[in-house]
């Protein structure tokens, strides 16, 4: 056979479609499932957001609380082990911006992943 | 992009689509059909990654193109749940008319390797260039050329 041939062949062999009424109807169905997915998920997303905003700011109002209360009645302790206190004091004051570093680090990766964008599938 | 935009796309391209996924199915409607509609579903869903580089029928054939290998790479034996006779469905009269009509057509196509397939089925019963052709089947242009004389040159040997 040449390739004329097969190439007419091929032309006048186009299958055809039977129509399918449904067809679209279906795909609207399984779309609005889709969207139904979609929004309950989005919606969930946002409740976890606020739950996250809402801890943050009840932890620093407590943290603020506290402080205000140590502040306002300062109790003095017993020194004990003072020694080994002011060894992790001062350790901590020589090497502070080496500690520095992974905090910023936590801070920036926390940041990326609360941030980031909703995933693409394509 | 809105649900109603979508659909109205899509009116335009599912007669088409359909063709290009029964001949890879090999004359079966209902696969093909379903093939579609995950297609479908699934350029809804990325729908708002399309940026309108290609053409919106480009798109939706390489997505359904995807679907399509998908399906090839699922395991063949899947077990059917319990109400399977109900769903086992006789093809009608005129599906099996056109599969009797095109049996030669997609005897000689399932002897064809599956990227020659598409390019035939793309290039002569979708009239799409060889550079969409690349498109959809994500491979440069001179592979597309390739394939579909190779693929020419495996039709001529079967058809003989």
């Amino acid at each position: 056979m040449k390739n004329d041939n097969i190439e007419s062949f091929l032309r006048n062999n186009k299958p055809q479609v039977e129509d399918n009424p449904t067809f679209l109807l279906e795909v609207r169905q399984k779309i609005n499932a889709v969207d139904g997915i979609k929004s309950e998920v989005d919606r969930q997303r946002r409740t976890g957001r606020v739950a996250l905003v809402a801890a943050l700011v009840i932890g620093l109002l407590m943290g603020i609380f506290a402080m205000f209360i140590v502040w306002l009645y300062p109790v003095t302790t017993p020194e004990v082990g003072s020694e080994l206190i002011s060894k992790i004091q001062s350790a901590i004051e020589s090497y502070k911006q080496y500690l520095l570093l992974p905090i910023a680090g936590c801070a920036i990766f926390l940041g990326l992943i609360f941030g980031r964008e909703e995933r693409r599938v394509f | 992009m809105t649900q109603e935009r979508f659909i109205e796309l899509v009116r335009g391209e599912q007669e088409s689509l359909r063709r290009f996924l029964l001949a890879l199915c090999e004359g079966d409607s209902s696969l093909a059909d379903d093939i579609a509609q995950d297609a479908l579903v699934r350029a809804y869903v990325a729908s708002g990654s399309f940026l309108g580089l290609s053409k919106f029928s480009t798109w939706l054939f390489r997505i359904a193109y995807n679907c399509y290998l998908d399906h090839l790479r699922k395991p063949r034996f899947e077990t059917l749940p319990t109400d399977a006779p109900q769903m086992l469905s006789v093809p009608s009269a005129d599906e099996t008319d056109a599969r009797f009509r095109y049996q030669k057509l997609y005897q000689a196509l399932n002897m064809l390797q599956e990227k020659e397939k598409a390019v035939i089925v793309l290039f002569y019963f979708e009239d799409r260039s060889i550079k969409e052709i690349a498109s959809i089947l994500q491979m440069p242009s001179g592979t597309v050329k390739y394939h579909l004389s190779t693929a020419r040159n495996h039709l001529k040997s079967i058809l003989q």
